[in-house]
């Protein structure tokens, strides 16, 4: 079969995401390239299919679907709380599989209760799939930004601190670094006579009037980049981060809380557990994890088929609460991947904060589960 | 077969390498005038040279148009995805050195590795309107650098062309990743390198296609003798 077909099963997933109470929509192909770049970062580059225009403008055949639909609910003004559905071909540079795919997925703008929301969001993904797969049996697992960012807050961490511990979830690599770091205070060095008399006299200003007469003399716009006093700013904070430590206990507590990885039937004994053996304040996040947790079992998701990771998360700055992947039990492929991204639609320009909470199916991947199973 | 060896067409990465295979017992003779763009080598009948420009030999070995090339690890590793598996490097050949590097302002005193650079990009965005920007030609090598590497995903590459260590003075961009050999343009322009930030040192390699054909040729084996026995 020609791999610009549209999936047979294409059909199941539109019947079924009309009865989810969401606005079919399209987007064109070429878009501007310069949202997903601002969004996604330069490593994205090498990921799409990028072209420019005759005025040099750069455009690219689109690569997903959430950011076209966000842009376009932000242009038409359209109101929230609003859901919208998509299925079409995206287009991207892979290692493995086609370089044209299908995604289907909903996005679900502006509801204010998030648990409720993240809730609908999954289990509409969930039930989806099960239309398609009727066969399989599925694994979803979430991981929850703002739990990682809670405990980071109820350990005392000065705020620079947890910018960048929370900046590092999901990416284990970093974060394992910057834990290993926080083991030991490690002073700032490399700075002038001059620079290290300044800051120990605490004269902020002097340091300001420094800076701006280095940028005098060596030719530096003052406006085009980092001003005197936001490098005066971040220089007094990083003495100060640079100082921190923590004692073995967080240091083994946080250690703990990223090791979690429990069903979601156990998740909210276990996340009760550990804020009381921790003795760490996370009433608020609990009541939000919880909240959810309930919320799924109303809205007719097994608890049982969904397991919490506690260090689960994406590195992007967009993304703020809930993520979840879906495979079939057992697989490897991701067949559907979704979060909540509460800051993207400020990022892109909207005027009010949207809360946005969403899925992509992979259809060339569930088209491959389907194949197996004849 | 034949095998062609692809070498700068002009300036000092042309004698240097001309000097070394001349030292490896392979004089190089132009076919025609002296300004020929094609080569022989004395005693390797069936060796040919081909003059090209520096960044074309990293992409002419990549496509496998050439055998062998002489060009700097810089633009092999620039020019080709996946590098390793489509290239060898045979020999690195002890002249033109350069360091890919990340240097940012002097004056950002608060900035001395990689890690704070995360800091400050990660903030760039709240506190400008748009992501920190950085001026280079290396859009591969810094995206490996700073993505992978450092994990760093919040920036903005503008491309630069020429005289990118001007870019910050000038508000073109915040920082740069650019090549360095003695480092003095960069204090000219008051930058400074990040303790960190060094992503490649870099020199003239001779650069091999990994091509299924090479296998127990005797002129490849002799050829890559030949240069490694006079490094």
């Amino acid at each position: 079969m020609p791999l610009t077909d549209m999936p047979d099963f294409a059909g199941i997933i539109l019947d079924d995401f009309a009865t989810r109470n969401a606005t079919r929509v399209d987007t064109p192909v070429i878009l501007a390239a310069e949202p997903f770049l601002d969004m996604a970062g330069e490593d994205l580059r090498r990921r799409i299919f990028l072209t420019e225009n005759e005025r040099g403008e750069s455009l690219c055949l689109r690569p997903e679907f959430t950011i076209p639909v966000c842009l376009r609910h932000i242009e038409t003004a359209t109101g929230t709380p609003k859901r919208y559905s998509y299925l079409g071909q995206v287009f991207r540079q892979r290692r493995e599989g086609a370089n044209e795919f299908y995604q289907a997925g909903i996005e679900d703008l502006g509801e204010r209760d998030a648990a409720s929301a993240d809730a609908r969001i999954v289990a509409d993904a969930l039930g989806c799939l099960q239309k398609v797969l009727p066969d399989k049996a599925f694994a979803v697992t979430i991981g929850d930004q703002a739990v990682f960012e809670a405990v980071v807050a109820a350990l005392g961490l000065p705020a620079g601190w947890q910018r960048r511990l929370v900046r590092a979830f999901g990416q284990t690599d970093l974060l394992e670094a910057m834990i290993a770091r926080l083991a030991k205070a490690q002073p700032v060095g490399g700075l002038s006579p001059e620079v290290e008399l300044l800051l120990d006299t605490g004269d902020e200003a002097g340091l300001v009037t420094h800076l701006t007469n280095e940028m005098d003399r060596t030719g530096y716009l003052t406006n085009a980049s980092r001003s005197p006093e936001e490098i005066v700013r971040r220089l007094k904070e990083k003495r100060l981060l640079a100082g921190v430590s923590l004692d073995a206990t967080k240091l083994d507590a946080l250690k703990e809380f990223l090791s979690i990885n429990v069903s979601l039937r156990y998740a909210p004994g276990v996340l009760a557990d550990f804020a009381k053996s921790a003795n760490l304040p996370l009433e608020k996040a609990i009541e939000g994890f919880d909240a959810r947790v309930a919320a799924l079992g109303k809205a007719g998701a097994s608890l049982a088929d969904i397991t919490w990771r506690a260090a689960f998360g994406r590195p992007l700055d967009y993304y703020t609460g809930l993520v979840f992947e879906i495979t079939v039990r057992g697989g490897h492929d991701v067949l559907v991947g979704g979060g909540r991204y509460d800051r993207m639609l400020t990022l892109l320009g909207a005027k009010d904060h949207i809360p946005a909470v969403g899925f992509s199916m992979w259809l060339d991947r569930i088209e491959r589960s389907l194949e197996v199973t004849r | 077969m034949s095998i062609t060896i692809g070498l700068p067409s002009k300036g000092r990465m042309k004698d240097d390498a001309s000097a070394i295979f001349e030292r490896a017992g392979m004089k190089i003779v132009a076919v025609g005038n002296d300004r020929s763009y094609r080569g022989r080598v004395e005693g390797f009948d069936d060796v040919e040279i081909a003059f090209l420009s520096a960044s074309e030999i990293s992409r002419e070995i990549g496509n496998g148009t050439v055998d062998f090339g002489v060009t700097g690890e810089d633009l092999v590793r620039e020019g080709l995805a996946e590098a390793d598996k489509r290239v060898e490097i045979a020999a690195r050949l002890g002249f033109g050195h350069a360091d890919v590097i990340v240097a940012v302002p002097d004056i950002w005193l608060d900035v001395e590795t990689m890690a704070d650079l995360g800091d400050v990009a990660a903030e760039f965005r709240a506190r400008h309107g748009r992501r920190l920007a950085i001026a280079t030609k290396y859009w591969r090598l810094t995206q490996q650098h700073f993505s992978s590497q450092h994990g760093i995903q919040l920036y903005r590459i503008v491309e630069s062309l020429g005289a990118t260590e001007g870019a910050p003075a000038a508000g073109q961009a915040d920082i740069i990743v650019d090549i360095t050999t003695t480092g003095s343009t960069l204090k000219a322009n008051h930058l400074k390198v990040l303790s960190d930030g060094v992503i490649l040192r870099s020199e003239a390699c001779l650069v091999r296609a990994r091509k299924p054909e090479h296998e127990g040729n005797p002129t490849v084996a002799r050829i890559i003798k030949a240069v490694r026995s006079v490094l």
